[in-house]
């Protein structure tokens, strides 16, 4: 068995998102009674959760938005930027510390003190942009841990994949011009999923032309399709790319279960996901590896996913 | 949906008594493809396109041809009324969006000039204009879901599932309607487009109600000819 670091913290559900949200508390809460209950989380190294400097956050986002994104909270105000993107009084305070609980989850795996680590936060934050919210997002928990990995570690190439089944729009506009972090997404198609973004012609920009890669997946197709796109899309690129880190946007909602999408990726579909990012991160990047949750709505699947994910990350599948 | 909002407002045009030479070179100059032409006054006259002085010019794949050269030169100092479309069709500023669509079709043109009701050039729009025209139209330059939902073609589909994406508090793009999609089987499709991330539940609803969600491959493939 690795040493797979477990980033969890009972503060993460005081980002209350209302009544019926998709996004909801309980999606934690359920992913953590599961670990308990089959004893998977006793023999993970627990990482806690600390609210990030300011300094990181504007390494990605711009520090208007950042004070509005709190202002917001402070005021009362019910959403940002669109009625879907709920907060609450503590949500501000619940997206710096999903940050900085993500950095420390990257110095607990660069200090050696875990192999890789799992991320069980909220919000998430793969759709966030530089300067608003989106898609249930604020903070873009990825985009910083990669800007941090690069600062205070001096890590030159991160790799970083998105299999949420939505496209992160924000992490590929955020690194679209840069040739230092590729972006790799795999996601339901955007003439119909949300929000739209992430076709196959985006490929990045100026110095970052050729380090995003998107593949997206029609409504109705699953494993065979999932296979096929990161076998012939995803190895290649990293071959060439040569990540000295993984960064992952993981996202269980293209599940069959999951009515977020139309993909119908089955349970052992994400196995195999799974067990190829880990066989990624040993090949290039020394196992190195961060997994950040993003989407997963199905509360019956989502705690199921999250504990197999977590099994390949401590070799125990 | 009006011509005028959509139209490029910023008035490239030539005179008649410009030559070829000239009008090709704004064109260049400007990165247009369609140049119109006015009178002193303002007035639409004509309108020319590249494609018009390319084919009216000799090939230049017989460059070296002198007797080519010589008829290039004789054309490109020509007036640019001898070679424009003269009293073209064009489009009103309150004209609409289908309007240009039926009539570049029609006429197979790339683009329309936009005249007022005395003539006087206001803008023009080309093909680009109506590409950016319907992304808007149907929404998608904002994030959202596109649903495919199959529904029997009947009175009051529609209503139920307009009624079940407002219940659930969701802003609408657009919604396409088709016709005829699955091959004489009664049913119609129709393609909401929901400015929103939080499809699962109205996805589920209208499961629940009897739409059937469409799958594109699948789809496709019950078009194809039936092996017996
Ligand atoms: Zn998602």
């Amino acid at each position: 068995m690795l040493r797979t670091g477990f980033l969890y913290d009972p503060r993460f559900l005081l980002h209350v998102t209302g009544d019926d949200h998709p996004e909801c508390p309980d999606r934690l809460r359920l992913i953590v009674e599961n670990l308990e209950r089959s004893g998977l989380l006793g023999q993970l190294m627990q990482i806690k959760a600390e609210k990030a400097k300011q300094h990181w956050i504007e390494t990605v986002h711009h520090i208007r938005y950042i004070m509005r994104f709190e202002e917001s909270c402070a005021f009362g105000m019910p959403s940002i930027d669109h009625d879907e993107n709920r907060i609450c009084y503590d949500s501000y305070d619940t997206a710096m510390l999903a940050v900085g609980g993500v950095l420390k989850a990257v110095d607990a795996v660069m200090e050696g003190e875990a192999a890789n680590a799992f991320c069980a936060v909220r919000p998430p934050g793969h759709h966030a942009e530089f300067d608003r919210a989106m898609g249930f997002c604020y903070f873009n928990n990825v985009a910083i841990a990669a800007r941090y990995l690069q600062e205070k570690w001096g890590v030159k190439r991160i790799g970083i994949v998105d299999f949420d089944v939505h496209h992160g729009n924000g992490t590929q506009h955020i690194f679209e011009k840069d040739n230092t972090v590729f972006y790799y997404s795999i996601h339901e198609h955007p003439s119909f999923s949300y929000p739209g973004t992430g076709r196959e012609f985006d490929i990045g920009m100026g110095d970052g032309e050729g380090f995003t890669k998107n593949s997206p997946v029609l409504p109705g197709r699953g494993d065979t399709e999932y296979r096929k796109r990161l076998t012939d899309d995803l190895l290649p690129a990293m071959s060439a790319f040569q990540p000295q880190f993984l960064l992952l946007s993981s996202g269980f909602d293209a599940h069959v279960d999951d009515l977020m999408s139309g993909t119908n990726l089955s349970t052992e579909g994400y196995n195999f996901i799974f067990r190829l990012l880990v066989d990624l991160a040993v090949r290039f990047c020394g196992g190195r590896l961060v997994s950040v949750l993003e989407g997963g709505y199905h509360l019956d699947t989502l705690p199921i996913l999250v504990s197999n994910h977590i099994k390949y990350l401590a070799d125990l599948k | 949906m009006f011509v005028f909002k959509d139209m490029a407002k910023t008035l490239i045009n030539g005179d008649e008594t410009m030559t070829v030479s000239q009008a090709r070179d704004l064109m260049r100059e400007k990165d247009i493809r369609h140049l119109p032409i006015t009178d002193a006054a303002g007035k639409l006259v004509g309108i020319v396109s590249d494609r018009d002085i390319r084919s009216a010019l000799p090939s230049d794949m017989v460059d070296t041809d002198s007797s080519c050269r010589e008829e290039s030169v004789m054309i490109l100092s020509r007036p640019i009324g001898s070679l424009m479309t003269k009293d073209p069709v064009c489009v009103y500023p309150f004209d609409t969006l289908q309007d240009v669509l039926l009539l570049m079709q029609r006429h197979r043109v790339g683009a329309l000039p936009v005249v007022d009701e005395d003539g006087i050039l206001r803008g023009i729009v080309a093909v680009g204009d109506m590409l950016s025209a319907f992304i808007e139209v149907m929404g998608i330059h904002q994030p959202g879901t596109l649903l495919c939902v199959l529904a029997p073609d009947r009175q009051g589909e529609m209503k139920k599932l307009i009624d079940t994406i407002s219940d659930e508090g969701i802003s609408t793009g657009s919604i396409l309607v088709a016709r005829g999609i699955q091959g004489g089987d009664g049913r119609k499709a129709f393609f909401p487009y929901l400015l929103t991330n939080n499809v699962a539940r109205v996805k589920q609803k209208l499961i629940e109600q009897g739409f059937e969600m469409l799958e594109p491959v699948k789809w496709y493939l019950d078009q194809l000819p039936k092996k017996s």
